[in-house]
């Protein structure tokens, strides 16, 4: 069947079989590796994509179902996921890395919706109980999250300022 | 450098890597525990492949594919190709095997030895070895003898990653991308399991790859390795495997699962006199070359840091339908820690001894060759009264909620480490024979690097290995990356150096980056280092936030603190979930009950501790004066835990996970 979907900014139209997942269509189809598999029943959250901007697990999404549908993957070049991304390597964030692209995109949808919450550990720790990482035990992560966060507010008010 | 590439998803992990032509291999596998295979048709199965892959060709070898019998649930029966990967699962459909189920399985230690024998020997115990020497209880002086069974259940690594391969044969050679811990182990299990299809070591190279985490996983063999390796070679086009997290629970070498029957004596005052016993490692269906490493570890180590005269312990590799023993954070390490500390712990209850008291009175305080053949040269009792000082344990005891650990972390220095240094287009290119899969190596490589050769960090780059560039190589694994790593490093750098002063006259680092250099250092090393390690937990056990962890480790050097304090916070989370709820879960009959990840008992990101650590710096002898780390969190925060848990509870923790439902308000 043929779908169109947005993925990162670009229209991809493929012919794909009804049951092909979006993470192997994110993978195999359109060459975007950075979105990985770790458990196929949606436990991880390695294959952590935003549909629409919502987090999703592509491993239990139908390629069929993100027909018409905006995809956001780790490739995504977006000021504010820099920001993250920048952050997790200062905090070394990581240790295989294999968890990294779904913990990132995750942190990026929980710093966005974050509204008037803060962000603290409660609120990351809470957030993020859908991702595994099974090298990092969490802690550095959590502070690559805050740490972000910080870095992003204190942009915004430069260019407030400005 | 491997942060930058990882963040924007930029790795290239196993399945990231794409060969034309390539075929996608499923495996079929037994559903039964143990069965007779009557027939098997289609697939590439025993009938075309009737061969073993673990270097043992006797009755317990397992078979690439299983012939005549399978003996655990898991077990690989055959193989089917495609170049569409949903397609290879779909094939698994059309392979017939009739199975004549057997119903005698055993899935414990426990039940193992009360059952039959069913593997075709005399009993179920593959075979039995000691260390220590047997002495009769009238040549120990004892007032007090304490005896306790303690049992370790399996845990096994699921690292984020699971396993996968892609063997490509081409041009007479086949080259096999796999996710590693060390590709020259491998090289040489490839070679002695490949022999048998007419392929030699010559024409095998065997590359590493971004490897998403092993966890003592990734340095062993499986069968589905030779099978893709066979095929790529049979069907002359490149074979990827990339096992299912489903696969892995059912099918990947498991560690721990320890059983042991401790007799410890000692005197009124708590001095231990001797110690003698039984373990028993779950070794799984077939032989398998991790089991003697890890039941060697909790045999050798377990008096560890303690002046005990006389032990003598019996290890029996015990037999069950279960998949095969492997290597798990420790390997037999925190196990030995863990059955000493228990039982230390007893005896101090015994005697209404206070738990930090009973260790200060058996530490050792000189250097000490253990009854269990070891000689440990850094004695441990001065680091425990400078920890329990340090956290003020005699006022944090008092709240009756705290649990004390002393160990000896044995890092895995010998035989040493390779790495060779390649300088070309103004750039170091580090090759280290250890294959890094989490610990951060090349941290350490750009600031050795800075500081012995003066060249920019962003000047250095560790490349991914590969059997040929790099002849020979040792691995990552045994807490020894930092240390064995660092050191041959310096030394390599060395030779650059005096091969710049040689031929330009004068060394600086403009000389060295417009110039091209290729430098090789083996670092040779015959001895194990040991290093006394200390931990304290406290608790609440009905509230999910109380847990606090207190380190006092001696690294020796620190080399980069974010590092270790990310091997400390991550070992931590394991150590946590071993103790409370983490392991594999079979039925009698053998059936897995696991089913994903989550259920193996790994813990989220709400569960993490608060960490109090203090990294004590008393130089190693080796060239980076560097000491582990990666396996003090696995052995020491466990034991410590379990009695933080057990002095609140009143009630003996002899069984690991703990699996209450009740503790920690049912959030685990």
């Amino acid at each position: 069947m043929m779908v169109n979907i947005r993925v990162n900014g670009k229209q991809y139209k493929k012919d794909i079989e009804p049951r092909l997942l979006l993470v192997n269509f994110l993978r195999d189809e359109l060459n975007l590796t950075g979105t990985h598999i770790g458990c196929d029943t949606s436990n991880c959250g390695a294959c952590t994509v935003l549909m629409d901007g919502k987090s999703v697990k592509s491993c239990t999404v139908l390629a069929m179902q993100a027909n018409n549908h905006e995809i956001t993957t780790i490739e995504h070049e977006d000021p504010e996921l820099d920001a993250i991304k920048d952050a997790y390597v200062e905090e070394q964030g990581l240790q295989c890395g294999f968890c990294t692209p779904g913990m990132i995109i995750e942190s990026f949808y929980l710093l966005k919706n974050a509204g008037d919450k803060e962000v603290d550990d409660d609120y990351i720790k809470k957030n993020l109980r859908g991702n595994l990482c099974r090298c990092t035990g969490y802690r550095s992560i959590i502070d690559s999250i805050k740490k972000a966060n910080k870095n992003i507010k204190e942009r915004e008010e430069i260019h407030v300022s400005r | 450098m491997y942060l930058d590439r990882f963040v924007n998803g930029t790795g290239q992990y196993i399945d990231d890597l794409k060969f034309p032509n390539m075929l996608y291999m499923s495996v079929v596998r037994s559903p039964y525990a143990h069965a007779r295979i009557k027939t098997v048709s289609g697939g590439l199965n025993a009938l075309e492949i009737k061969g073993f892959y673990n270097m043992k060709n006797d009755d317990n070898a397992e078979p690439i594919f299983a012939i005549d019998e399978v003996r655990y649930v898991g077990q690989p029966v055959a193989a089917v190709f495609s170049e569409n990967r949903y397609e290879s699962e779909d094939l698994i459909e059309g392979v017939d095997v009739d199975y004549e189920p057997i119903n005698d399985a055993v899935t414990t230690i426990e039940a193992s030895l009360k059952s039959k024998p069913i593997f075709g020997l005399k009993n179920n115990i593959l075979s039995t070895t000691e260390t220590g020497k047997t002495f009769d209880e009238s040549e120990v002086k004892y007032d007090i003898k304490v005896k306790d069974t303690i049992d370790i259940g399996r845990v096994l690594a699921n690292p984020m990653e699971t396993r996968g391969i892609i063997a490509d044969y081409r041009n007479g050679v086949l080259h096999i991308y796999v996710s590693s811990q060390s590709i020259h182990r491998l090289k040489n299990y490839f070679v002695k399991s490949l022999s048998q299809f007419g392929i030699s070591e010559k024409n095998i190279v065997v590359h590493h790859v971004d490897t998403g985490g092993a966890f003592g996983l990734k340095a062993a063999m499986y069968p589905e390795y030779i099978a893709a390796c066979y095929a790529s070679m049979k069907y002359k086009k490149p074979v990827k495997w990339i096992e299912t997290r489903t696969e892995h629970i059912n099918s990947a070498h498991g560690g721990r699962g320890i059983r042991a029957d401790i007799t410890v004596y000692a005197k009124n005052d708590g001095e231990i006199t001797g110690l003698d016993g039984d373990v028993y490692i779950d070794n799984g269906a077939y032989y398998v070359d991790t089991a003697s490493d890890d039941l060697g570890n909790v045999i050798h180590l377990m008096t560890g840091p303690y002046k005990i005269e006389k032990a003598h312990l019996y290890g029996h590799y015990v037999l069950t339908n279960k998949s095969l023993n492997g290597w798990y954070r420790g390997a037999g390490k925190p196990e030995a820690g863990i059955v000493m500390e228990r039982m230390i712990d007893l005896l101090a209850d015994k005697l209404n001894m206070d738990m930090a008291e009973i260790r200060l009175k058996n530490a050792i305080d000189a250097p000490f060759k253990s009854p269990l053949g070891l000689e440990f040269k850094t004695p441990a009792k001065s680091l425990l009264e400078d920890a329990l000082k340090y956290f003020d344990y005699e006022k944090k005891a008092k709240e009756k909620n705290v649990g004390i650990a002393l160990f000896m972390l044995d890092q895995d220095a010998a035989p040493g480490e390779t790495c060779r240094l390649i300088v070309k287009g103004g750039i170091i290119h580090v090759y280290f024979g250890g294959d890094v899969h989490g610990q951060g190596h090349e941290l350490f490589a750009r600031s050795i690097l800075n500081k012995e050769l003066g060249v920019e960090e962003d000047k250095v780059i560790l490349e991914l290995p590969d059997t040929e560039i790099l002849k020979e190589g040792v691995g990552t694994w045994g807490s020894r990356s930092a240390i064995i790593h660092g050191s041959a490093l310096i030394k390599a750098a060395e030779l650059l150096r005096k091969d710049a002063i040689k031929k330009f006259g004068k060394y600086d680092k403009d000389i060295l980056l417009n110039n091209e250099f290729d430098e090789l250092y083996y670092y040779k090393v015959d001895y194990n280092e040991y290093t006394p390690n200390f931990n304290m937990v406290t608790s609440d056990p009905h509230d999910p936030d109380s847990i606090k962890i207190y380190s006092y480790y001696d690294i020796g050097k620190k080399l980069n603190e974010k590092n270790i304090m990310g091997q400390i916070e991550g070992g931590a989370i394991q150590a946590i979930s071993e103790v409370l709820c983490e392991t594999i879960r079979y039925s009698e009959d053998g059936q897995v009950l696991t089913t994903n990840i989550t259920d193996s008992g790994l813990l989220t990101a709400d569960k993490i501790p608060e960490f109090h650590t203090k990294l004590v710096e008393n130089p190693s002898g080796f060239t980076d004066m560097a000491k582990g780390v990666a396996e003090s969190p696995s052995t020491g925060i466990p034991i410590a835990l379990a009695r933080s848990i057990e002095v609140q509870l009143k009630t003996r923790i002899n069984k690991f996970p703990i699996d209450r439902l009740e503790l920690f308000n049912r959030v685990l």
